[in-house]
């Protein structure tokens, strides 16, 4: 399948590699992931299992969810959203709060939904009204986000036996219910982003300011819409979170940021703005998922994902520092 | 004696206020009279960490004292800087709930050379009057209360033993998750080795459940599964990791602190916990420390967990039991109004 240009004619899905195009980052982080897979299962043959399967796609589904928010953040300019904890618990309470009056899915759903395209709207209008850096913006909405569900509520959780919570303990054609949405997402997002108008727009606004201003593209509609887009996205996240997490206080998302970020980057997407493919978020996110797993394999602590992902981080900054450097 | 309380609302903003910014401040200055300083948690995981301050001050109150609370914010670093407020504040005696024990000594240096009296609840620290569970035996209690269990449903033959730890917790967490493998070996001592396993939960089920569902991929093999832990929330991580995975037909759990073992939400598999009542931990404190020292009788600085100024007893119930013990809110009420000294465990405690 070609991968479509940007209006500028740029390619915005990322780097090319000599003899692979623009598919060679996928493969070499495909190749990394199965890799990993089969060091693991030769080491322990029971590895390669259902149980293993399940485990890895139940982390993966919240991750990639928030991956693709977090992605269309950064390929519209915006570098990160820190604010993602915050909205994913602040849409996460709303989401009990309804399954607790009875409400069905859909309502719960929509719910999310909105809340948390409300939570972007809200972090995308100071943005623009004053001017700020994004990134300044949502780590302060994200610090007061906290603070203030601190004075909402300890602790929440869906109640047993409702639709919402069978979800997230169900399996659908071998995998966890909760992981479809999350690769549907990617799939659709990754289809749409560079063959929409919308999409097209934020990735110009994300690579070129000045070109896309001239092309008469509005900066500050753009990035509302980004920001919006991304809150519902979040929304989202928080109706998996919440289906399958358990009781969960306003803390309890903040674990997810670091992996989220090192997905994005990992996958290539350049924290510039203006190049990414969606859907390498797959194979990002699934490797990244799978690192805890097979340190608990190998008989290692799961303390030391986190120094495995600490370093994966600073590669693949690393890398896209590289890659900025040389691009023309 | 002068009589003044800091508003409610403006502590309160205090409160909020440190919590946003990572620090604490006084409400307003020190009147003449008694002056008790309360250094809550301040970590958002948790309603008795609220409560905790709230009962502090209704008693203070009750007694004619001043009272100011500020929030340690979770951080070591901002419960010493609380800790040099309270003594420029002019505090005459402390309490402090303090999660992470590491500025535990700064905290007692500052406060024994201004020669304030302070209360640390549970973490154990010289030159601090020690008030607060004996977590050990809590855990060893728990351990036993599973291990029974375990004998009577699985003939002591479990297939694995998960230990949810937090080690953020320090010594507590080595307390209450080895206290209660002890007491489940107390019941079953032949569980071979190698089926006792642990992993990080922090704490929380919702961070601790990704870990739990690695160490239950691991052991593809095990069925019946016994599961202790540092709280309540560690054990329901793997709990629900094992539903996930379609395993929870054959785990019981048991855990630590009482958190998820009442209302009308308590996940079946979750056997029993410990109750601590922690929102009452200020009536020990102050009915055995701070109101001798009010009255001029400092009791000597008794500080070991082992020998503590003021045990907090420690209320192991089985998951049926809870039902007759009321909620967080209803608790402080109830213990606000019952005679001075009353202790949560006395008025709610089904196995008192």
């Amino acid at each position: 399948m070609a991968l479509a240009p940007t209006i500028d004619g740029k390619d915005a899905v990322g780097p090319r590699w000599p003899g692979l195009g623009a598919w060679g980052p996928a493969l070499a982080l495909v190749a990394v992931w199965l890799v990993l897979i089969a060091a693991t299962g030769l080491y322990r043959p029971d590895f390669l299992s259902h149980q293993t399967l399940l485990a890895v796609t139940f982390t993966m589904s919240i991750v990639g969810v928030l991956a693709v928010a977090q992605a269309l953040v950064a390929i519209s300019g915006g570098f990160l959203d820190l604010s993602q904890p915050s909205g994913l618990i602040l849409s996460g309470l709303v989401t009990v709060r309804l399954a607790e009056a009875g409400m069905p899915m859909p309502v719960l759903i929509l719910g999310a939904l909105a809340t948390g395209a409300a939570w972007g709207l809200v972090n995308a209008t100071i943005i623009v009204l004053a001017k700020l850096n994004p990134v300044i913006v949502t780590l302060a909405t994200n610090f007061i986000g906290l603070a203030a569900l601190f004075l909402l509520f300890q602790l929440a959780q869906v109640p047993r036996g409702t639709a919402i919570h069978e979800f997230g303990r169900t399996s659908l054609l071998g995998l966890p219910a909760i992981w479809w949405p999350m690769a549907a997402l990617i799939l659709v997002a990754g289809f749409f982003l560079p063959r929409t108008r919308v999409g097209r727009r934020a990735i110009a606004v994300g690579g070129n300011r000045q070109a896309a201003r001239a092309r008469g593209i509005s900066l500050p509609r753009t990035r509302i819409a980004i920001f919006t887009l991304s809150g519902a996205l979040v929304g989202l996240a928080s109706v998996l979170f919440v289906a399958s997490s358990g009781p969960f206080n306003p803390g309890s998302a903040n674990f997810l940021q670091l992996n989220v970020i090192a997905s994005v980057i990992l996958a290539g997407v350049s924290l510039a703005g203006g190049r990414g493919n969606l859907w390498l978020l797959f194979p990002s996110v699934g490797f990244l998922s799978t690192i805890p797993t097979t340190l608990v394999f190998f008989g290692l602590a799961s303390d030391w994902q986190l120094i495995f992902q600490g370093f994966i981080l600073v590669f693949a900054v690393a890398f896209d520092g590289y890659r900025a450097r040389r691009a023309p | 004696m002068g009589h003044k309380t800091y508003g409610a609302a403006t502590s309160a903003g205090a409160l909020a206020f440190g919590l946003v910014l990572g620090f604490g401040a006084p409400a307003a200055a020190q009147d003449d009279g008694f002056t008790l300083g309360m250094m809550v948690g301040g970590n958002p995981c948790c309603e008795w960490m609220k409560s905790q301050g709230d009962v502090a001050r209704a008693l203070a109150e009750a007694r004619g004292w001043n009272y100011m609370e500020l929030s340690n914010n979770n951080d070591p670093a901002t419960a010493l800087r609380n800790a040099q407020i309270l003594v420029q504040e002019g505090a005459d005696a402390a309490i402090q709930f303090n999660g992470q024990p590491s500025s535990n000594p700064a905290i007692a240096q500052v406060m024994n050379a201004a020669g304030v009296p302070i209360v640390t609840y549970d973490i154990a620290q010289e030159g601090m009057y020690f008030v607060g569970i004996d977590n050990l035996g809590a855990g060893i209690a728990g351990g036993e209360g599973l291990g029974a269990l375990v004998r009577d449903e699985w003939d002591c033959n479990p297939d694995l033993v998960v230990s949810a730890e937090g080690a953020a917790a320090g010594i507590v967490n080595e307390w209450r998750t080895g206290g209660m493998r002890t007491g489940l070996r107390n019941i079953c001592p032949e569980i071979p080795d190698e089926r006792w396993v642990s992993f990080e939960s922090q704490g929380d089920a919702a961070v601790g459940l990704p870990a739990a569902r690695d160490l239950l991929a691991a052991h593809p093999e095990a069925v019946r599964i016994a599961v202790v832990g540092l709280n309540d929330g560690g054990v329901l991580s793997l709990i629900q990791a094992a539903e996930q995975l379609g395993r929870a037909d054959e785990v019981m759990g048991w855990g630590q602190d009482g958190a998820f073992i009442t209302g009308d939400n308590v996940n079946p598999a979750l056997k029993g916990s410990v109750f601590y009542f922690l929102e009452s931990y200020a009536v020990n404190a102050i009915r055995d420390v701070i109101e001798p020292i009010a009255a001029g009788d400092a009791p000597p600085v008794r500080w070991e967990a082992g020998d503590p100024a003021s045990q907090v007893q420690g209320c192991p119930v089985t998951a049926e039991e809870p039902a007759t013990v009321p909620d967080m809110e209803e608790r402080v009420r109830l213990l606000l109004e019952a005679p001075a000294g009353t202790t949560a465990y006395d008025l709610f405690c089904p196995n008192r």
